[in-house]
């Protein structure tokens, strides 16, 4: 990694340590929020950015991340640090399934499976009222418990231990992305057909991309169960999908910066026009398109242009 | 038997409004690569613009219904010439993704600007057609009749006319009908103002039944995009077909297994389809 790189991202990390002490609730919150975005489009990027398709169901895997860490600790008492591990590998492992025979489909009949299969699970949580609550809302979740004397109820608490999360999702996804794991995975991206001549197990990659990339989401989401404390199934809808897919897109494909720049940026944009809300969303479409026909690699593409200029 | 024949009924009807917007994506994806999810926001548009042609301007259902047409036809055209038509012949890696997210981006501006100007109070678009038969009101036969009849239309227009001929050729390969003289750009612009004319005629068509509101369009474009995979490209019997049988499947569910997944079983049918015959039930391209 470059030296530029390393002091951009030391810098990055020290302003976000230091949030909390100098600014509002609110603020906290909503880089909170960032974080978990930029936590579920960093790992989102795996699968588009490193391996090839475009799935457009990060959203359910956050969900089921989210429901099955909560649903665990409301009726079985057991802990969150339990949890968390459980429902991400329980994810992880469902992902496999669901993945499997999804991942035999090309290019766009791949990305409309998944649309559906968002939408699916969003219907699933929606309509399981015994279990999930529906509309209602499943609400009643308790912080994670306490651990070295952290009580985890204050927001404070919850944005450093999930700032610690994210910085270990990334560094995981970077160690993953420059091993040879992450090679192999480029070489289906660049040529899928060439890459299973040269003797790369396409099917078994593409399977275990989506696999980690959904596990990651859903450990994302039993954060957020833990955070926010109540779950909606429309925090898990295609729309929340769509808004994954298109912080990835403005961050840029490929890198691993490129989707936390995306997340940040829309995240905190979208908060600015919390005044009004009718014209949030057309700004955003707009602010989106005009992006694309700009760079169509992304924020991050646009930096790496400037960087070679320079 | 009765509520069983009315459930067929329901669903041949919804199933005909998947058809139509599923014609004019089917046609757009064989030709452009690009499932064009704007689609499904031209269709709001134009049931806005349905709505209102017969509320403030006071016309008759059959103007409505062009003006939806074509509103919808232009904005698919506006749509090409200055948005999709940028990335269309780009060699770099992302540039079928890129038109791909440009579409749903549009997608989510134009059912924001409905959502904007007109809020999302439903409106209650006036029926045009008194009595019924069968239990069926006139408004919901004329719904089946009015897209077998565009779909003839088509039909006869892709099959027998010699620019149907030329779209056919396109989207089987568009780089060797350059080459013989055919004009892609035209192509594109007629392929999509089609496609939008059709969306639009469907979404006007329904407008009374289900009266008119911004998010409208989002579960009949996914329904559509179901039906262009499962009937194949290139193929516009196969797409009426797979659309009805879509409706119909959906319709019968809903009644005999459980009403509040309605909207999934699209899901299941296209994972069956698609791990059975991946290329569709009626693919050729």
């Amino acid at each position: 990694m470059s030296r530029a790189n390393k002091i951009v991202i030391g810098a990055v990390l020290l302003i976000l340590v230091t949030i909390p002490h100098v600014t509002s609730d609110y603020i906290v919150y909503v880089v909170t929020l960032a974080m978990l975005f930029s936590m579920l489009t960093a790992s989102y990027d795996l699968m588009p950015g490193f391996t090839g398709p475009l799935s457009f169901c990060p959203a359910a895997f956050y969900g089921l991340g989210a429901y099955s860490s909560a649903l665990l600790t409301l009726n079985t008492g057991i802990s969150f640090w339990l949890a968390l591990p459980v429902s991400t590998i329980g994810v992880f492992l469902f992902a496999i399934v669901v993945g499997y025979p999804a991942l035999k489909l090309r290019g766009h009949y791949f990305a409309v499976t998944t649309f559906f299969f968002g939408h699916f699970v969003y219907l699933v949580f929606l309509n399981s009222r015994e279990i999930t609550k529906g509309p209602l809302g499943l609400g009643g979740i308790s912080p994670p418990d306490s651990i070295l004397g952290i009580d985890f109820g204050s927001m404070t608490a919850m944005y450093y231990l999930i700032l610690v999360f994210g910085i270990i999702t990334v560094a995981f996804l970077f160690t993953l992305v420059h091993s040879g794991v992450g090679r192999l995975l480029i070489s289906i991206r660049e040529n899928e057909d060439l890459a299973q001549a040269s003797g790369v197990n396409t099917a078994f990659f593409k399977v275990l991309a989506f696999s980690i990339s959904s596990g990651l989401a859903g450990m994302t989401g039993s954060l957020f169960a833990h955070f926010f404390r109540l779950l909606h199934p429309t925090t898990f809808s295609w729309m929340t999908s769509e808004m994954i897919v298109i912080m990835f897109l403005v961050g840029g494909s490929g890198t691993i910066i490129g989707p936390i720049i995306g997340a940040g940026v829309v995240t905190f944009i979208l908060e600015l026009m919390r005044f009004a809300p009718e014209l949030r969303f057309i700004i955003w479409s707009v602010l989106l398109i005009v992006i694309l026909i700009i760079e169509p690699r992304g924020l991050a593409g646009m930096y790496y242009r400037i960087r070679r200029r320079v | 038997m009765d509520l069983f024949l009315l459930q067929i009924g329901n669903g041949l009807i919804v199933g005909s409004v998947y058809a139509l917007v599923a014609l004019g994506l089917n046609l757009i994806w064989s030709i452009t690569d690009i499932p064009d999810f704007a689609q499904g926001s031209f269709y709001v548009l134009a049931a806005y613009t349905g709505y209102f042609a017969v509320t403030l301007l006071k016309m008759p259902y059959l103007v409505a219904l062009l003006c939806g047409m074509s509103l919808g036809a232009v904005l698919a055209f506006l749509c090409e010439r200055f948005l999709y038509r940028r990335w269309r012949e780009r060699l770099f890696r992302d540039a079928a993704r890129v038109q791909l997210l440009v579409a749903i981006a549009l997608f989510f501006l134009f059912a924001n600007i409905a959502n904007a100007l007109w809020t999302a109070k439903p409106r209650i678009f006036p029926s045009y057609m008194e009595g019924s038969l069968f239990n069926f009101s006139y408004i919901r036969i004329n719904v089946l009749i009015s897209a077998v009849i565009l779909f003839i239309l088509v039909y006869l227009f892709i099959m027998k006319t010699k620019p149907g001929k030329a779209i056919r050729a396109a989207s089987m390969d568009p780089g060797m009908a350059q080459i013989l003289g055919i004009n892609i750009d035209t192509v594109n612009s007629v392929v999509f103002s089609l496609g939008g004319a059709l969306s639009g005629a469907a979404a006007v068509l329904v407008a009374p039944l289900y009266s008119v509101f911004p998010s409208m369009g989002d579960l009949p474009l996914l329904k559509a995009l179901v039906v262009v995979i499962l009937g194949g490209f290139g193929s516009v019997a196969g797409v009426l077909i797979c659309g009805l049988g879509l409706g119909l499947l959906e319709a019968l569910g809903a009644m005999y297994v459980s009403s509040a997944y309605q909207h999934g079983y699209a899901f299941f049918i296209l994972i069956l389809v698609l791990l059975l015959k991946p290329k569709g039930l009626f693919g050729r391209v």
